[in-house]
């Protein structure tokens, strides 16, 4: 699949202190790639970067084939910004909003857009209400309404569920999976990491610079052994010796009444340690893998490029 | 194709800015009555002058020199009575005065503008749209231009009908003047950019309309210096000088708005103005 954005070592130095650092990354087409930084890492500059709002001080990006620094025009028609904070003229309805910015692409049809995000994200009953009196989920709706009024083809979303009730979080996670149904690049910037795995197709972990970019779960694996949990009615030596015997056995820890074990070959030596527990006389009542969250992933690759930076 | 949808573009920024600015009641009620209070004001002023006092008590003021500095410069003077030389001395200062009027709207207009954009936190989702910078700070700039000269001309309108109520319709030849032409036609225009430029300047520092506003006083303070030195017989602004004061201020507008591009950068308006 072709790559839609593509950078190549973009640089941004504010004052003397570096935002970003020697960023190379590539977005296929149709992918939600999951941004993941803590707070103040650049991921704000990055977005601003790749949707030309600023220039990077060195190297340069590509979006849909524009440059970003030099072609801003032409790629603002093609792409979609959710900014960090839904920033709307306060006076004026969501409706004007809308058309306010809707007006400022070239072919579309206007009214139709305006009408139909509206009823989109059910701001349809409030369309003529001042701005001013919106909830902030409502806000950030009528944002995502105002990323998308021009049918973009690449999304750029800064924190789109920040400060949002999980209700209105499920609505924009939704939206955003609608997206991705549709064939749309979604550059999803945030914090939240269960939001990144739920809704990313890869996540690149920055920090200033990428410090990872990859899928879940081949991140998952890179940095954590494949274990499994066998939760059981109660757990004694005599299991755990029994377990122990076993040459595809790696390594075994008892937590409550569940056993942790690693094993050689994860799939192929599942179903022999489940019969040796059995005739051990272990009572099992469930196995499943450790899964190691993203948070676990990103806490040990924070940890790492911290230490690494020194 | 490109032309029409720059013209769509600016036409939406005007039309927003108009929006936003009138549903602001105190700078809607700051665009709409100061000026007419002001042109009431000064007409007014010179009724009340006029009306109660002599020319013997005008002659042997500092207002006499002014009256023989303009005779010198208008011989046609000579016809008239001395009280209605007074009269035309202080009607020849009123298209100055005016001036104070395109100053206070187009300040007001660009700080409203800028800070309210600020405050809204709606510039960088602006600034991800297809509309270029010089579009959005053209539409900014003509939405605030716009009425600034259409009321200054009417309250010009209002002081013409104003001079003709008070009864002296016959002094109007010796007003309208070459004079006066150019101050309505270019300085109304000049100045009126060049404090819309001013008010983006200031704008982009503060979050008060009210800070941005009060430089408005790096204008107005020359504007009523002019009107002074004039009723003070000092100079007379001829017609030449006036012209030659109008180049002098174009060049100073285009100046300021290269300061004001400047700042207008999207990477200005997203890092730096907070």
């Amino acid at each position: 699949m072709q790559n839609i954005i593509e950078t190549s070592g973009i640089t941004k130095i504010f004052d003397g202190r570096v935002a970003v650092d020697d960023l190379n990354i590539k977005v296929k087409k149709g992918e939600v790639l999951g941004f993941l930084g803590p707070n103040g890492a650049g991921k704000t500059t990055t977005i601003r970067i790749l949707s030309g709002i600023i220039s990077p001080t060195k190297g340069s990006a590509t979006v849909a084939g524009f440059r970003t620094d030099e072609d801003a025009e032409k790629l603002h028609e093609i792409i979609g910004l959710l900014t960090e904070t839904p920033g709307f003229y306060e006076r004026l309805s969501a409706k004007r909003n809308l058309e306010f910015f809707a007006k400022f692409y070239s072919n579309i049809d206007v009214d139709f857009q305006v009408n139909k995000y509206l009823k989109l994200m059910e701001l349809w009953d409030r369309r003529d209400d001042k701005v001013g009196n919106f909830s902030k989920g409502m806000k950030q709706r009528l944002a995502l309404a105002r990323a998308l009024i021009h049918e973009p083809e690449i999304v750029f979303l800064d924190e789109p569920t920040a400060g949002l009730d999980p209700e209105v979080s499920i609505e924009v996670h939704k939206l955003i999976i609608k997206l991705k149904e549709e064939k749309r690049t979604v550059f999803l910037c945030t914090h939240n990491l269960e939001e990144a795995e739920l809704l990313s197709d890869r996540i690149a972990l920055f920090k200033t610079n990428l410090v990872a970019l990859d899928t879940a779960s081949n991140l998952r694996n890179q940095l954590f052994k494949r274990e499994v949990i066998i939760e059981m009615e109660s757990v004694d030596n005599k299991i755990i010796e029994a377990v122990e015997t076993l040459n595809f056995v790696q390594g075994v820890n008892k937590e409550d009444k569940q056993l942790v074990i690693e094993l050689t070959e994860f799939d192929k030596n599942r179903p022999d340690l489940v019969e040796s527990i059995i005739k051990a006389g272990g009572r099992i009542q469930s196995v499943f893998e450790r899964k190691h969250s993203v948070e676990e992933i990103y806490m040990t690759l924070i940890k790492e490029e911290d230490k690494e930076k020194g | 194709m490109q032309n029409k949808m720059a013209y769509t573009r600016i036409n939406n920024v005007i039309r927003k800015e108009w929006e936003t600015t009138f549903y602001n009641l105190n700078s809607a009620l700051f665009i709409t009555l100061l000026p007419f209070i002001i042109t009431l004001q000064a007409l007014i002023l010179i009724y009340l002058v006029i009306k109660f006092s002599s020319s013997d008590a005008l002659v042997n003021t500092i207002l006499q020199r002014g009256v023989d500095t303009l005779q010198g410069t208008m011989p046609s003077l000579l016809t008239l009575s001395p009280l209605e030389k007074f009269q035309v001395l202080f009607y020849s200062q009123f298209p100055f005065y005016l001036l104070l009027i395109p100053v206070m709207i187009a300040i007001s207009f660009a700080t409203f503008s800028i800070i309210e954009e600020k405050q809204a936190r709606a510039l960088e989702p602006l600034l991800a749209t297809p509309v270029r910078t010089w579009e959005l700070l053209l539409g900014k700039a003509l939405a605030g231009a716009i009425p600034s000269i259409i009321i200054t001309w009417i309250c010009a309108g209002i002081f013409l009908a104003g001079v003709k109520w008070i009864g002296t319709s016959h002094l109007l030849k010796y007003v309208i003047t070459s004079s006066w032409w150019i101050s309505i036609l270019f300085f109304v225009p000049l100045i009126t950019v060049f404090g819309f430029m001013l008010g983006i300047i200031a704008s982009s520092r503060t979050n008060d309309p009210k800070n941005a506003q009060n430089l408005a006083i790096v204008i107005i303070l020359p504007v009523l210096g002019l009107i002074g030195i004039q009723l003070g017989g000092y100079v007379i602004l001829t017609p030449g000088l006036l012209v030659i004061m109008a180049g002098v201020l174009f060049i100073l507008d285009l100046l300021i708005l290269k300061v004001a591009v400047r700042l207008f950068k999207r990477e200005s308006i997203v890092i730096k103005w907070k």
